[in-house]
């Protein structure tokens, strides 16, 4: 507890960070740099199909090219009951695909070999025979009538339907919409995109047979709870397991899953009794790891006359991809109620989300901590400019009408006073949509930054003067 | 085959595959793990070194192509305990978070300060075209290397400031 004259150090003063005098050194411990004895490599051989049957799979080619140490399947796999893992959203995932392949890139099998050049030689020599069928691209597609079901391995699943979710008070809501005066709606979508650090993502797998014991070095974010999956996975206890997180080249979200990749090289230290190092390529790491957005948005606001908010309705579908793991199941969708919701004066609000497979890498992950923040940011601050668009207003004056009041209930600090900055510097204008006059690239880049202010701390930070998650983007016509 | 090469100033023989890449001679058959791998496709800079003083990305090099010439990594850049002023620049100005990108970035930094000791931010910024950085942004990686041309020059005011202490927070 700090005294009247005790200064809080830590916010406010630089710290010298401690892990900087061996990075600039290159003396970080990374996990492609670690080397154990006698480790052998790893390479999986992915899917170039992003939906087919597979009717069988010939290593035998690959598995007597010198140097290989192993060549394992989904067969192999099945043998040891690993064949598929769970998911952080209560799903399942394939790890090494046995009955047919649900997205471009998913692993099919993995070479053990004694140098990384040889395990990728031999994926050359693993023959697949594949049955294509058809893929399925968007939500939209997957929940029609006549869609192909994605994930046959459920029993009695006809459908690429996964859940209906909900928050908010839907009657109020109708009653705010039929009461309306003005009803402004919008159809967006925030495209997939991936998160992509510097590093990809690998592994090196230590498993003594003798003792149980399995240490896995990992580029994790989430060594805790993927310890939690090792152990649900490989049935045992969590004690026998040991997850190391070195030196991490960043992350970004996509280094909270588990990955078919570190299972597989756990199950073939096991089995060869020698430590197993995977780390993949780049484009193994866009094509097949956490990937996050892929919202379809529909948004409607209901006004007053005067630019007054009295509801906001919004329903999203979300594309999973072929095995549903968002990160944080919960979290993602209540996170994004909350932040729709959350920075205007609404007397009633309701969102629903509806979740569906389609032939995608699975993921769902944060990106930089947007627990569904930047997707509903990006939803509610168009819908209000499209508001002011349609009411001839200026967007922050409609902003500032509606943002809620400091004497308001639902948060300590208004988001107006970071509106009121923005609009009071000396470039910012505003101009109807119909008067603004087309001004180059460049301009409008330097514009839109003085003009813009965004947050993305909690939603309750009382000592910040910058309120969270508010975007007042000015001047109109650049949307 | 058998090649011969100066790494870092010492010079290094190997016997290697005529298809392997500069990064892994350098990672693998050398253990200089300072030079990263992130793209392998000449995209992302992590694997810069310097080949006779100029910037190449050695995932997109095969080893024997550097027989007979001079490498240098990050590993290369310090002078035993006295780092090379990009080094202590990066540390100073925050030019770095998870620090993957990071030696790639120094190795460019300090090439372009040996042709052009004075950059201004546009230089640097076309120096450091070839090098994503996906922690930090760039402001300080620039700042960075514009602070240690200066520190270079002798005209530097120093790279450390204290900063201003700010009003207590008291309970």
């Amino acid at each position: 507890m700090a005294t009247e004259t005790e200064p809080i150090r830590g916010i406010g003063h630089s710290v010298r960070r401690v892990e900087d005098d061996r990075f600039i050194r290159g003396a970080g411990n990374y996990v492609d740099d670690i080397k154990l004895p006698g480790m052998l490599h790893m390479a999986i051989l992915r899917s170039p199909y992003a939906h087919a049957k597979i009717n069988g799979i010939d290593a035998s080619r690959a598995q007597a090219l010198p140097g290989v140490v192993a060549v394992v399947t989904g067969e192999l796999m099945a043998q040891h009951n690993l064949a598929w893992m769970p998911t952080m959203s209560y799903d399942t995932q394939a790890v090494l695909a046995t009955d047919k392949v649900r997205f471009q890139g998913q692993e099919v099998a993995a070479v053990v070999a004694e140098s990384a050049y040889v395990a990728k030689d031999a994926l050359e020599l693993i023959d697949v025979d594949y049955e294509a069928l058809e893929p399925i691209v968007t939500p939209q597609r997957a929940l029609e009538s006549d869609a192909p079901v994605i994930r046959t391995d459920k029993e009695d699943k006809t459908d690429n339907h996964i859940y209906d979710w909900e928050s908010g008070d839907k009657e109020a809501t109708e009653r705010a919409f039929a009461e309306a005066d003005k009803v402004v709606s919008l159809d967006t979508f925030y495209p997939r995109c991936h998160p992509s650090p510097l590093e990809t993502c690998g592994c090196v797998a230590d498993v003594n047979p003798a003792t149980g014991q399995a240490t896995i070095y990992m580029t994790s974010q989430a060594p805790h709870a993927i310890r939690t999956v090792f152990a649900l996975v490989a049935g045992l206890p969590e004690e026998k397991i040991r997850i190391v997180s070195p030196d991490i080249g960043g992350g970004f979200g996509n280094k909270v899953p588990v990955y078919p990749g570190y299972v597989v090289a756990t199950a073939a230290s096991l089995l060869l009794g020698r430590p197993v190092k995977w780390i993949e390529d780049r484009t193994e790491n866009l094509i097949s790891t956490g990937f996050a957005r892929d919202f379809h948005m529909h948004g409607e606001l209901a006004l007053k006359a005067d630019g007054t908010m009295t509801g906001l309705r919004v329903s999203l579908l979300a594309d999973e991809g072929a095995f549903h793991a968002d990160a944080q199941p919960s979290k993602f969708k209540v996170g994004l109620f909350g932040i729709v919701s959350g920075s205007y004066d609404l007397p009633a609000a309701h969102v629903t989300a509806t979740g569906a497979y389609t032939n995608k890498a699975p993921g769902g992950v944060a990106y930089r901590c947007s627990f569904r923040v930047t997707e509903a940011s990006y939803l509610i601050e168009r819908l209000v400019q499209n508001a002011a668009y349609e009411l001839g207003v200026d967007p922050a004056d409609l902003r500032k009408k509606n943002f809620i009041p400091k004497t308001g209930s639902r948060t300590s600090r208004p988001p107006a006073s970071c509106t009121t900055r923005a609009t009071t510097r000396p470039r910012w204008t505003w101009r109807s949509r119909r008067s603004a006059t087309p001004s180059s690239g460049a301009s409008r880049r330097r514009h839109a930054r003085r003009a813009s202010c965004t947050g993305s701390g909690s939603r309750r930070s009382p000592r910040s003067s910058a309120p969270a998650r508010t975007t007042s983007t000015t001047s109109s016509g650049w949307r | 085959m058998e090649i011969t090469v100066t790494v870092n100033g010492v010079e290094r023989t190997a016997d290697v595959e005529p298809r392997m890449l500069l990064v892994h001679l350098l990672r693998e058959e050398l253990g200089l793990t300072g030079t990263h791998i992130g793209c392998d496709t000449s995209g992302c800079g992590a694997c810069t070194v310097l080949l006779d003083g100029t910037p190449v990305k050695s995932c997109t090099m095969f080893g024997v192509q550097a027989d007979g010439r001079s490498l240098t990594t990050v590993e290369g850049l310090a002078s035993g305990a006295e780092l090379h002023p990009v080094q202590a620049a990066f540390k100073e100005e925050h030019g770095l978070q998870c620090g993957f990108c990071t030696p790639g970035m120094m190795l460019v930094g300090a090439a372009l300060l040996e042709d052009n000791p004075m950059p201004t931010e546009d230089d640097v910024r076309v120096a450091i075209s070839g090098n994503i950085c996906r922690c930090t942004g760039y402001m300080n990686i620039v700042k960075a290397i514009q602070a240690a041309a200066r520190a270079r020059a002798g005209t530097a005011e120093p790279l450390v400031a204290e900063p201003a202490a700010p009003e207590p927070v008291t309970a």
